[in-house]
Protein backbone atom coordinates (compact mmCIF):
# COMPACT_ATOMS: atom_id res chain seq x y z
CA UNK A 1 0.00 0.00 0.00
CA UNK A 2 1.27 3.23 -0.70
CA UNK A 3 1.56 5.92 2.05
CA UNK A 4 0.44 9.58 1.48
CA UNK A 5 3.22 12.20 1.84
CA UNK A 6 2.23 13.21 5.71
CA UNK A 7 2.15 8.87 6.50
CA UNK A 8 5.64 8.22 5.25
CA UNK A 9 7.24 12.09 6.48
CA UNK A 10 5.69 10.82 10.34
CA UNK A 11 7.47 7.41 9.81
CA UNK A 12 10.94 9.67 9.10
CA UNK A 13 10.89 11.70 11.05
CA UNK A 14 10.76 9.19 14.37
CA UNK A 15 13.55 7.24 12.52
CA UNK A 16 11.58 4.30 11.34
CA UNK A 17 11.97 3.53 7.54
CA UNK A 18 9.89 5.70 4.97
CA UNK A 19 8.05 4.13 2.08
CA UNK A 20 9.99 6.35 -0.47
CA UNK A 21 12.61 9.35 0.19
CA UNK A 22 10.33 12.55 -0.28
CA UNK A 23 10.76 15.25 -2.60
CA UNK A 24 10.15 18.71 -1.31
CA UNK A 25 7.94 19.80 -4.28
CA UNK A 26 5.69 17.05 -3.11
CA UNK A 27 6.38 16.53 0.32
CA UNK A 28 4.75 19.78 1.77
CA UNK A 29 2.31 22.29 1.18
CA UNK A 30 4.96 25.28 1.38
CA UNK A 31 3.19 28.55 2.72
CA UNK A 32 5.29 31.42 2.16
CA UNK A 33 3.46 34.73 1.94
CA UNK A 34 3.02 35.95 5.40
CA UNK A 35 7.25 35.96 5.80
CA UNK A 36 6.98 38.09 2.91
CA UNK A 37 4.97 40.91 5.24
CA UNK A 38 7.15 40.25 8.25
CA UNK A 39 10.65 39.69 6.97
CA UNK A 40 11.17 40.47 3.48
CA UNK A 41 9.17 40.95 0.31
CA UNK A 42 10.04 38.32 -2.05
CA UNK A 43 9.38 40.90 -5.36
CA UNK A 44 11.65 42.81 -3.24
CA UNK A 45 10.99 46.18 -1.99
CA UNK A 46 11.02 47.72 1.31
CA UNK A 47 10.43 45.67 4.38
CA UNK A 48 9.10 46.88 7.64
CA UNK A 49 12.15 48.14 9.14
CA UNK A 50 12.83 50.03 6.30
CA UNK A 51 15.23 47.70 4.50
CA UNK A 52 15.22 47.68 0.70
CA UNK A 53 15.45 44.57 -0.93
CA UNK A 54 15.99 43.66 -4.38
CA UNK A 55 14.79 41.15 -6.88
CA UNK A 56 17.43 38.61 -8.56
CA UNK A 57 17.29 35.31 -10.16
CA UNK A 58 18.52 33.40 -6.89
CA UNK A 59 16.17 35.32 -4.40
CA UNK A 60 15.97 38.77 -3.03
CA UNK A 61 18.96 40.39 -0.98
CA UNK A 62 19.42 44.24 0.59
CA UNK A 63 20.08 46.50 -1.90
CA UNK A 64 23.99 46.89 -2.06
CA UNK A 65 25.70 49.38 -0.12
CA UNK A 66 22.50 50.78 0.91
CA UNK A 67 23.08 50.04 5.35
CA UNK A 68 20.63 51.73 8.05
CA UNK A 69 23.52 51.66 10.43
CA UNK A 70 27.25 50.73 10.52
CA UNK A 71 27.87 50.51 14.42
CA UNK A 72 25.85 47.82 16.02
CA UNK A 73 26.07 49.99 19.08
CA UNK A 74 23.48 52.29 17.39
CA UNK A 75 20.68 49.56 16.80
CA UNK A 76 18.38 51.03 19.43
CA UNK A 77 18.18 54.35 17.08
CA UNK A 78 17.45 52.44 14.06
CA UNK A 79 15.25 49.55 14.73
CA UNK A 80 11.80 50.19 14.97
CA UNK A 81 10.04 47.19 15.77
CA UNK A 82 6.98 46.76 13.42
CA UNK A 83 3.28 46.42 15.24
CA UNK A 84 2.59 42.33 14.49
CA UNK A 85 -0.84 43.17 14.52
CA UNK A 86 -0.83 45.29 11.91
CA UNK A 87 1.28 42.84 9.14
CA UNK A 88 -1.23 40.97 8.11
CA UNK A 89 -0.33 37.13 8.63
CA UNK A 90 -3.94 36.09 9.36
CA UNK A 91 -4.80 36.90 5.81
CA UNK A 92 -1.76 35.54 3.86
CA UNK A 93 -2.68 32.58 6.21
CA UNK A 94 -6.44 32.82 4.89
CA UNK A 95 -5.12 33.36 1.30
CA UNK A 96 -2.36 30.71 1.14
CA UNK A 97 -4.74 28.14 3.08
CA UNK A 98 -8.30 28.90 1.06
CA UNK A 99 -7.97 26.20 -1.23
CA UNK A 100 -6.04 23.52 1.49
CA UNK A 101 -9.17 21.35 2.56
CA UNK A 102 -8.67 19.41 6.05
CA UNK A 103 -8.84 16.27 3.29
CA UNK A 104 -5.63 17.87 1.94
CA UNK A 105 -4.16 18.82 5.50
CA UNK A 106 -4.78 14.62 6.49
CA UNK A 107 -2.00 14.07 3.08
CA UNK A 108 0.26 16.44 2.98
CA UNK A 109 2.39 18.43 5.76
CA UNK A 110 2.07 22.39 5.82
CA UNK A 111 5.41 24.26 6.05
CA UNK A 112 5.57 27.66 6.56
CA UNK A 113 8.92 30.12 5.71
CA UNK A 114 10.49 32.27 8.16
CA UNK A 115 13.02 34.09 6.05
CA UNK A 116 16.12 36.51 7.23
CA UNK A 117 16.83 35.17 10.65
CA UNK A 118 18.79 36.43 13.78
CA UNK A 119 22.17 36.69 11.52
CA UNK A 120 20.96 37.67 8.24
CA UNK A 121 18.79 40.46 9.69
CA UNK A 122 21.73 41.92 11.03
CA UNK A 123 23.33 41.71 7.86
CA UNK A 124 20.45 43.48 6.29
CA UNK A 125 20.65 46.33 8.28
CA UNK A 126 24.59 46.84 8.54
CA UNK A 127 26.30 44.71 5.21
CA UNK A 128 28.13 41.82 6.00
CA UNK A 129 31.14 43.10 6.57
CA UNK A 130 30.01 45.48 10.10
CA UNK A 131 27.77 42.75 11.06
CA UNK A 132 31.09 39.91 10.85
CA UNK A 133 33.27 42.55 12.85
CA UNK A 134 30.38 43.40 15.06
CA UNK A 135 30.06 39.85 16.13
CA UNK A 136 34.24 39.90 17.85
CA UNK A 137 34.01 44.02 17.94
CA UNK A 138 31.26 44.44 20.20
CA UNK A 139 29.31 41.43 21.58
CA UNK A 140 27.59 42.93 24.25
CA UNK A 141 25.35 45.32 21.77
CA UNK A 142 24.76 41.98 20.03
CA UNK A 143 23.51 40.49 22.67
CA UNK A 144 20.74 42.53 22.91
CA UNK A 145 19.60 43.07 19.32
CA UNK A 146 19.72 39.49 18.72
CA UNK A 147 17.85 39.23 22.08
CA UNK A 148 15.56 42.21 20.80
CA UNK A 149 14.85 40.32 17.40
CA UNK A 150 14.31 37.07 18.86
CA UNK A 151 11.20 39.01 20.58
CA UNK A 152 9.79 39.52 17.43
CA UNK A 153 10.62 36.75 15.58
CA UNK A 154 8.75 35.13 18.40
CA UNK A 155 5.87 37.13 18.25
CA UNK A 156 5.74 36.53 14.18
CA UNK A 157 6.18 33.09 14.80
CA UNK A 158 3.80 32.27 17.51
CA UNK A 159 0.83 34.42 14.99
CA UNK A 160 1.98 31.93 12.38
CA UNK A 161 1.10 29.05 14.20
CA UNK A 162 -2.07 30.24 15.47
CA UNK A 163 -2.68 31.44 11.68
CA UNK A 164 -1.55 28.31 9.70
CA UNK A 165 -1.45 25.56 12.05
CA UNK A 166 1.98 24.59 10.02
CA UNK A 167 3.35 21.38 10.92
CA UNK A 168 6.87 22.40 10.00
CA UNK A 169 8.64 26.33 10.51
CA UNK A 170 11.00 26.58 8.03
CA UNK A 171 13.44 29.24 9.59
CA UNK A 172 16.22 30.82 7.01
CA UNK A 173 18.98 31.95 8.70
CA UNK A 174 22.21 31.97 6.23
CA UNK A 175 25.41 31.63 8.54
CA UNK A 176 28.08 29.55 6.04
CA UNK A 177 29.55 30.35 2.99
CA UNK A 178 30.55 27.22 0.21
CA UNK A 179 33.97 26.77 2.45
CA UNK A 180 32.68 27.67 5.99
CA UNK A 181 31.34 29.77 8.80
CA UNK A 182 31.00 32.88 7.94
CA UNK A 183 32.26 33.27 12.25
CA UNK A 184 34.12 30.82 14.00
CA UNK A 185 31.90 28.09 15.72
CA UNK A 186 32.83 29.36 18.78
CA UNK A 187 31.28 33.12 17.52
CA UNK A 188 28.22 31.44 16.90
CA UNK A 189 27.77 29.72 19.91
CA UNK A 190 28.62 32.78 22.31
CA UNK A 191 26.84 35.62 20.55
CA UNK A 192 24.38 33.74 18.28
CA UNK A 193 22.63 30.86 19.46
CA UNK A 194 21.21 31.63 23.01
CA UNK A 195 18.85 33.28 20.94
CA UNK A 196 18.48 30.45 18.02
CA UNK A 197 17.48 28.37 20.73
CA UNK A 198 15.06 30.32 22.30
CA UNK A 199 13.09 30.46 18.55
CA UNK A 200 13.56 26.89 18.37
CA UNK A 201 11.88 26.24 21.36
CA UNK A 202 9.57 28.66 20.66
CA UNK A 203 8.78 26.46 17.71
CA UNK A 204 9.44 22.96 19.36
CA UNK A 205 7.49 24.03 22.53
CA UNK A 206 3.89 24.62 20.28
CA UNK A 207 4.86 20.87 18.95
CA UNK A 208 5.62 22.36 15.35
CA UNK A 209 8.64 20.69 13.97
CA UNK A 210 11.72 23.37 13.45
CA UNK A 211 13.68 23.02 9.76
CA UNK A 212 16.77 24.92 9.84
CA UNK A 213 17.73 26.64 6.45
CA UNK A 214 21.70 26.92 6.46
CA UNK A 215 22.98 26.84 2.62
CA UNK A 216 27.27 26.53 2.26
CA UNK A 217 29.44 24.42 4.79
CA UNK A 218 27.82 24.89 8.06
CA UNK A 219 28.50 21.38 9.09
CA UNK A 220 30.37 22.29 11.90
CA UNK A 221 27.26 23.41 13.82
CA UNK A 222 24.73 20.41 12.85
CA UNK A 223 25.74 18.82 16.12
CA UNK A 224 24.44 22.35 17.52
CA UNK A 225 21.76 22.24 15.42
CA UNK A 226 20.71 18.76 16.77
CA UNK A 227 21.36 19.49 20.47
CA UNK A 228 18.66 22.26 20.08
CA UNK A 229 16.06 20.15 18.85
CA UNK A 230 16.05 21.34 15.24
CA UNK A 231 14.55 18.50 13.37
CA UNK A 232 15.02 19.00 9.54
CA UNK A 233 18.32 20.55 7.59
CA UNK A 234 17.23 21.93 4.69
CA UNK A 235 19.26 22.98 2.08
CA UNK A 236 22.25 20.78 2.87
CA UNK A 237 24.42 21.65 0.39
CA UNK A 238 26.94 18.92 -1.23
CA UNK A 239 30.21 20.92 0.06
CA UNK A 240 29.54 18.97 3.52
CA UNK A 241 29.94 15.36 4.36
CA UNK A 242 26.14 14.66 3.90
CA UNK A 243 26.40 10.95 3.91
CA UNK A 244 28.46 10.92 7.17
CA UNK A 245 25.74 13.55 8.50
CA UNK A 246 22.84 10.90 7.45
CA UNK A 247 24.51 8.28 8.93
CA UNK A 248 25.52 9.88 12.05
CA UNK A 249 22.11 11.78 12.77
CA UNK A 250 19.26 9.41 11.54
CA UNK A 251 16.62 9.09 13.73
CA UNK A 252 17.53 12.76 14.80
CA UNK A 253 18.18 14.93 11.90
CA UNK A 254 17.03 14.64 8.18
CA UNK A 255 19.01 15.94 5.77
CA UNK A 256 17.13 18.18 3.24
CA UNK A 257 18.93 19.07 -0.09
CA UNK A 258 21.44 16.87 -1.49
CA UNK A 259 21.30 18.80 -5.04
CA UNK A 260 24.82 19.79 -6.41
CA UNK A 261 23.67 23.87 -6.41
CA UNK A 262 27.25 24.17 -7.97
CA UNK A 263 26.87 21.76 -10.55
CA UNK A 264 25.87 21.53 -14.25
CA UNK A 265 22.52 20.59 -13.22
CA UNK A 266 22.13 23.92 -11.14
CA UNK A 267 23.57 25.77 -14.36
CA UNK A 268 21.07 28.20 -16.17
CA UNK A 269 19.46 26.37 -19.11
CA UNK A 270 21.00 22.44 -17.84
CA UNK A 271 19.57 20.34 -20.11
CA UNK A 272 16.98 17.64 -18.73
CA UNK A 273 19.73 14.87 -19.10
CA UNK A 274 21.65 16.82 -16.31
CA UNK A 275 18.67 16.78 -14.23
CA UNK A 276 18.02 13.38 -14.36
CA UNK A 277 21.65 12.36 -13.45
CA UNK A 278 21.45 14.05 -10.59
CA UNK A 279 18.50 13.24 -9.72
CA UNK A 280 19.68 9.74 -9.60
CA UNK A 281 22.90 10.50 -8.17
CA UNK A 282 21.21 11.83 -5.11
CA UNK A 283 18.72 8.66 -4.81
CA UNK A 284 21.77 6.65 -4.78
CA UNK A 285 23.97 8.38 -2.59
CA UNK A 286 21.21 9.93 0.09
CA UNK A 287 17.67 8.92 -0.38
CA UNK A 288 18.78 5.37 0.11
CA UNK A 289 19.69 6.66 3.85
CA UNK A 290 16.06 7.05 5.17
CA UNK A 291 16.09 9.83 6.16
CA UNK A 292 16.67 12.54 3.14
CA UNK A 293 14.24 15.05 1.21
CA UNK A 294 15.46 16.55 -2.38
CA UNK A 295 15.54 19.51 -2.93
CA UNK A 296 16.19 20.18 -6.75
CA UNK A 297 17.73 23.38 -7.37
CA UNK A 298 16.88 24.50 -11.44
CA UNK A 299 17.41 27.85 -12.46
CA UNK A 300 15.79 29.23 -15.51
CA UNK A 301 15.33 32.97 -16.31
CA UNK A 302 12.78 33.55 -14.26
CA UNK A 303 14.67 32.59 -11.19
CA UNK A 304 14.59 29.51 -9.24
CA UNK A 305 12.43 26.62 -10.53
CA UNK A 306 10.96 25.91 -6.83
CA UNK A 307 9.51 29.74 -6.91
CA UNK A 308 8.71 29.88 -10.59
CA UNK A 309 8.00 26.76 -12.19
CA UNK A 310 10.03 25.20 -14.83
CA UNK A 311 9.29 22.92 -17.69
CA UNK A 312 11.70 20.08 -16.74
CA UNK A 313 10.50 19.77 -13.10
CA UNK A 314 7.62 16.79 -14.50
CA UNK A 315 10.56 14.59 -15.89
CA UNK A 316 12.77 15.22 -12.82
CA UNK A 317 9.32 14.01 -10.68
CA UNK A 318 8.95 10.62 -12.67
CA UNK A 319 12.34 10.05 -12.15
CA UNK A 320 12.52 10.72 -8.82
CA UNK A 321 9.30 8.15 -8.17
CA UNK A 322 11.20 5.83 -9.84
CA UNK A 323 14.85 5.80 -8.04
CA UNK A 324 13.61 7.32 -4.48
CA UNK A 325 12.06 3.94 -3.24
CA UNK A 326 13.68 2.43 0.18
CA UNK B 1 59.69 44.36 20.89
CA UNK B 2 60.41 47.12 18.12
CA UNK B 3 57.47 49.17 17.10
CA UNK B 4 57.56 47.39 13.93
CA UNK B 5 57.20 44.29 15.37
CA UNK B 6 54.40 45.23 17.23
CA UNK B 7 52.69 47.00 14.22
CA UNK B 8 53.23 43.31 12.77
CA UNK B 9 51.30 41.90 15.73
CA UNK B 10 48.91 43.96 15.84
CA UNK B 11 47.61 44.13 12.17
CA UNK B 12 47.56 40.32 12.52
CA UNK B 13 45.23 40.68 15.97
CA UNK B 14 43.16 42.90 13.93
CA UNK B 15 43.17 45.74 16.95
CA UNK B 16 42.17 48.56 14.75
CA UNK B 17 42.56 51.22 16.89
CA UNK B 18 45.83 50.22 18.64
CA UNK B 19 47.81 50.17 14.66
CA UNK B 20 47.58 53.91 13.72
CA UNK B 21 49.65 54.99 17.16
CA UNK B 22 52.08 51.92 16.36
CA UNK B 23 52.69 53.05 13.01
CA UNK B 24 53.14 56.15 14.26
CA UNK B 25 55.69 55.45 16.89
CA UNK B 26 57.44 52.98 14.43
CA UNK B 27 57.86 56.26 11.85
CA UNK B 28 58.93 58.11 15.34
CA UNK B 29 61.63 55.30 15.92
CA UNK B 30 62.91 55.78 12.19
CA UNK B 31 61.49 53.48 10.64
CA UNK B 32 61.24 53.69 6.90
CA UNK B 33 57.24 54.55 6.06
CA UNK B 34 57.49 51.60 2.86
CA UNK B 35 59.46 49.05 5.55
CA UNK B 36 56.25 49.79 7.81
CA UNK B 37 53.94 49.26 4.66
CA UNK B 38 56.02 46.01 3.92
CA UNK B 39 55.82 44.14 7.38
CA UNK B 40 51.80 44.97 7.75
CA UNK B 41 51.55 43.27 3.86
CA UNK B 42 53.18 40.68 5.97
CA UNK B 43 50.91 40.38 8.12
CA UNK B 44 48.22 40.20 6.05
CA UNK B 45 50.04 37.35 4.24
CA UNK B 46 50.17 35.14 7.08
CA UNK B 47 46.16 36.61 7.63
CA UNK B 48 45.32 35.22 4.79
CA UNK B 49 47.05 31.43 5.21
CA UNK B 50 45.58 31.53 8.51
CA UNK B 51 42.33 32.07 6.93
CA UNK B 52 42.97 29.48 4.41
CA UNK B 53 43.77 27.05 6.46
CA UNK B 54 40.51 27.10 8.68
CA UNK B 55 42.41 28.58 11.54
CA UNK B 56 40.80 31.77 11.79
CA UNK B 57 37.57 33.08 10.32
CA UNK B 58 36.01 35.78 8.41
CA UNK B 59 35.00 38.68 11.20
CA UNK B 60 39.22 38.03 11.87
CA UNK B 61 40.28 38.63 8.74
CA UNK B 62 37.81 41.52 8.20
CA UNK B 63 39.61 43.10 11.23
CA UNK B 64 42.38 42.59 10.60
CA UNK B 65 42.33 44.45 6.70
CA UNK B 66 40.81 46.90 8.79
CA UNK B 67 43.38 47.14 11.14
CA UNK B 68 45.69 47.53 8.18
CA UNK B 69 43.67 50.37 6.23
CA UNK B 70 44.30 52.44 9.30
CA UNK B 71 47.99 51.79 9.55
CA UNK B 72 48.35 52.44 5.68
CA UNK B 73 46.07 56.03 6.68
CA UNK B 74 48.86 56.90 8.52
CA UNK B 75 51.64 55.93 6.23
CA UNK B 76 49.85 57.93 2.75
CA UNK B 77 51.10 61.30 3.35
CA UNK B 78 54.33 60.27 3.44
CA UNK B 79 53.91 57.59 0.85
CA UNK B 80 52.41 60.05 -1.85
CA UNK B 81 54.06 59.72 -4.87
CA UNK B 82 56.37 56.54 -4.10
CA UNK B 83 54.92 53.86 -5.97
CA UNK B 84 58.00 51.58 -5.16
CA UNK B 85 55.76 48.76 -3.22
CA UNK B 86 52.68 48.79 -5.39
CA UNK B 87 51.82 46.40 -7.57
CA UNK B 88 49.56 48.44 -9.40
CA UNK B 89 46.34 49.07 -9.97
CA UNK B 90 43.30 46.50 -9.55
CA UNK B 91 39.97 46.89 -11.23
CA UNK B 92 37.05 45.22 -8.83
CA UNK B 93 33.82 44.23 -9.34
CA UNK B 94 30.68 41.73 -9.64
CA UNK B 95 30.04 40.62 -13.05
CA UNK B 96 26.51 41.80 -14.88
CA UNK B 97 23.33 40.65 -13.55
CA UNK B 98 25.00 39.76 -9.58
CA UNK B 99 24.08 41.92 -6.88
CA UNK B 100 25.85 40.30 -4.36
CA UNK B 101 29.35 41.75 -3.05
CA UNK B 102 30.46 40.53 0.22
CA UNK B 103 33.02 38.19 -1.10
CA UNK B 104 33.77 40.90 -3.54
CA UNK B 105 34.50 43.42 -0.56
CA UNK B 106 36.17 40.98 1.24
CA UNK B 107 38.36 39.76 -1.65
CA UNK B 108 39.16 43.83 -2.27
CA UNK B 109 40.16 44.62 1.19
CA UNK B 110 42.48 41.82 0.88
CA UNK B 111 44.34 42.26 -2.61
CA UNK B 112 44.48 46.11 -1.10
CA UNK B 113 46.41 44.58 1.73
CA UNK B 114 48.86 43.18 -0.97
CA UNK B 115 49.76 46.54 -2.27
CA UNK B 116 47.19 47.35 -5.04
CA UNK B 117 45.72 50.51 -5.40
CA UNK B 118 41.98 50.07 -5.63
CA UNK B 119 39.16 50.61 -7.94
CA UNK B 120 35.88 49.17 -7.03
CA UNK B 121 33.48 49.24 -9.87
CA UNK B 122 30.82 47.61 -7.43
CA UNK B 123 28.14 45.43 -8.21
CA UNK B 124 26.27 44.14 -11.68
CA UNK B 125 29.18 45.75 -13.96
CA UNK B 126 28.70 45.59 -17.48
CA UNK B 127 31.03 44.21 -19.71
CA UNK B 128 32.23 47.10 -21.40
CA UNK B 129 32.52 49.22 -18.18
CA UNK B 130 35.40 46.66 -17.09
CA UNK B 131 37.40 47.72 -20.77
CA UNK B 132 36.45 51.63 -19.99
CA UNK B 133 37.99 51.46 -16.16
CA UNK B 134 41.04 49.80 -17.58
CA UNK B 135 41.29 52.87 -19.99
CA UNK B 136 40.14 55.47 -17.20
CA UNK B 137 42.84 54.08 -14.63
CA UNK B 138 46.73 54.70 -14.89
CA UNK B 139 48.67 51.11 -14.46
CA UNK B 140 46.18 48.75 -14.41
CA UNK B 141 47.88 45.48 -13.66
CA UNK B 142 45.17 43.07 -12.88
CA UNK B 143 40.95 43.21 -13.18
CA UNK B 144 39.91 41.07 -10.61
CA UNK B 145 35.92 39.71 -11.70
CA UNK B 146 33.20 38.08 -9.20
CA UNK B 147 30.59 36.11 -9.57
CA UNK B 148 28.50 34.55 -6.85
CA UNK B 149 25.77 32.53 -8.30
CA UNK B 150 25.46 29.87 -10.73
CA UNK B 151 23.24 31.91 -12.82
CA UNK B 152 25.70 34.67 -13.15
CA UNK B 153 28.42 31.74 -14.81
CA UNK B 154 27.91 32.99 -18.31
CA UNK B 155 28.28 36.57 -17.46
CA UNK B 156 31.56 35.87 -15.59
CA UNK B 157 32.60 34.31 -19.00
CA UNK B 158 31.31 37.49 -21.08
CA UNK B 159 33.16 39.66 -18.35
CA UNK B 160 35.97 37.95 -19.74
CA UNK B 161 36.34 37.46 -22.78
CA UNK B 162 34.70 41.29 -23.42
CA UNK B 163 38.04 41.98 -21.16
CA UNK B 164 40.86 40.21 -23.48
CA UNK B 165 39.26 41.09 -26.65
CA UNK B 166 39.47 44.68 -26.12
CA UNK B 167 43.54 44.88 -27.40
CA UNK B 168 44.54 46.56 -24.33
CA UNK B 169 47.34 44.76 -22.26
CA UNK B 170 49.51 44.65 -19.10
CA UNK B 171 47.37 43.27 -16.92
CA UNK B 172 46.10 39.76 -15.66
CA UNK B 173 42.36 39.09 -14.75
CA UNK B 174 41.49 36.75 -11.68
CA UNK B 175 37.99 35.24 -11.00
CA UNK B 176 36.41 33.90 -8.31
CA UNK B 177 32.91 33.17 -6.21
CA UNK B 178 31.22 30.04 -4.95
CA UNK B 179 30.52 28.12 -8.15
CA UNK B 180 33.88 29.04 -9.68
CA UNK B 181 36.17 26.58 -10.12
CA UNK B 182 40.12 26.51 -11.59
CA UNK B 183 38.66 24.03 -14.50
CA UNK B 184 35.74 26.64 -15.14
CA UNK B 185 38.65 29.87 -14.69
CA UNK B 186 40.65 27.33 -17.19
CA UNK B 187 37.56 27.39 -19.72
CA UNK B 188 36.47 31.06 -19.81
CA UNK B 189 40.50 32.06 -20.08
CA UNK B 190 41.07 33.72 -16.94
CA UNK B 191 44.02 34.10 -15.89
CA UNK B 192 43.95 33.10 -12.41
CA UNK B 193 41.52 31.29 -9.90
CA UNK B 194 41.19 32.09 -5.74
CA UNK B 195 39.18 30.21 -3.77
CA UNK B 196 38.62 32.40 -0.89
CA UNK B 197 40.06 35.92 -0.26
CA UNK B 198 43.12 35.24 1.43
CA UNK B 199 44.16 33.17 -2.03
CA UNK B 200 43.19 35.82 -4.07
CA UNK B 201 45.79 38.08 -2.32
CA UNK B 202 48.37 35.66 -2.95
CA UNK B 203 46.79 34.87 -6.85
CA UNK B 204 46.93 38.61 -7.11
CA UNK B 205 50.79 39.30 -6.59
CA UNK B 206 51.80 36.18 -8.10
CA UNK B 207 49.96 37.27 -11.41
CA UNK B 208 51.07 40.55 -11.50
CA UNK B 209 55.07 39.68 -10.99
CA UNK B 210 54.56 37.66 -13.80
CA UNK B 211 53.90 40.45 -16.06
Amino acid sequence: MTLTQRENFEIMLNGGKPEFAPLLYELYKVCMLATNNTDQPWQGGKDPFGVNWVATAEGVIPESGKILFDDIADWKEYVKFPDVDSLGIEQMAQIELADFTDEKRKEQPVAVFNACGLFERMAAFMGFENTLCALIEDPDSCHEFFAAMADYKIACINRYIDAYKPDVIIYFDDLATARGMFMSPKTYREVIKPYHKRIVEAVTSRGVIFNQHTCGKCEDIIEDYVEMGIKIWDAAQVCNDLEGILTKYHGRLIVEGGWDTSGPASYMGAPVEAIIEETKRCAEQYGKKGNFILFPVLMNEKGHAFMTGDERIPALIMTWNQVNKL
Amino acid sequence: MAKIEEVKAMVEAGKAKLVPGLVQEALDEGSAAKDILQAMVGSMGVVGDKFSTGEIFVPEMLMAAKAMAKGVDVLKPLMAGDTSNSLGTCIIGTVAGDLHDIGKNLVSMMIESAGFTMVDLGVDVAHEKWVEAIKENQNVTLVACSGLLTTTMPSLKEAVQTVKASGLTGFKVLVGGAPVTQQFADEINADGFAPDAGSAAVKASELVKSL
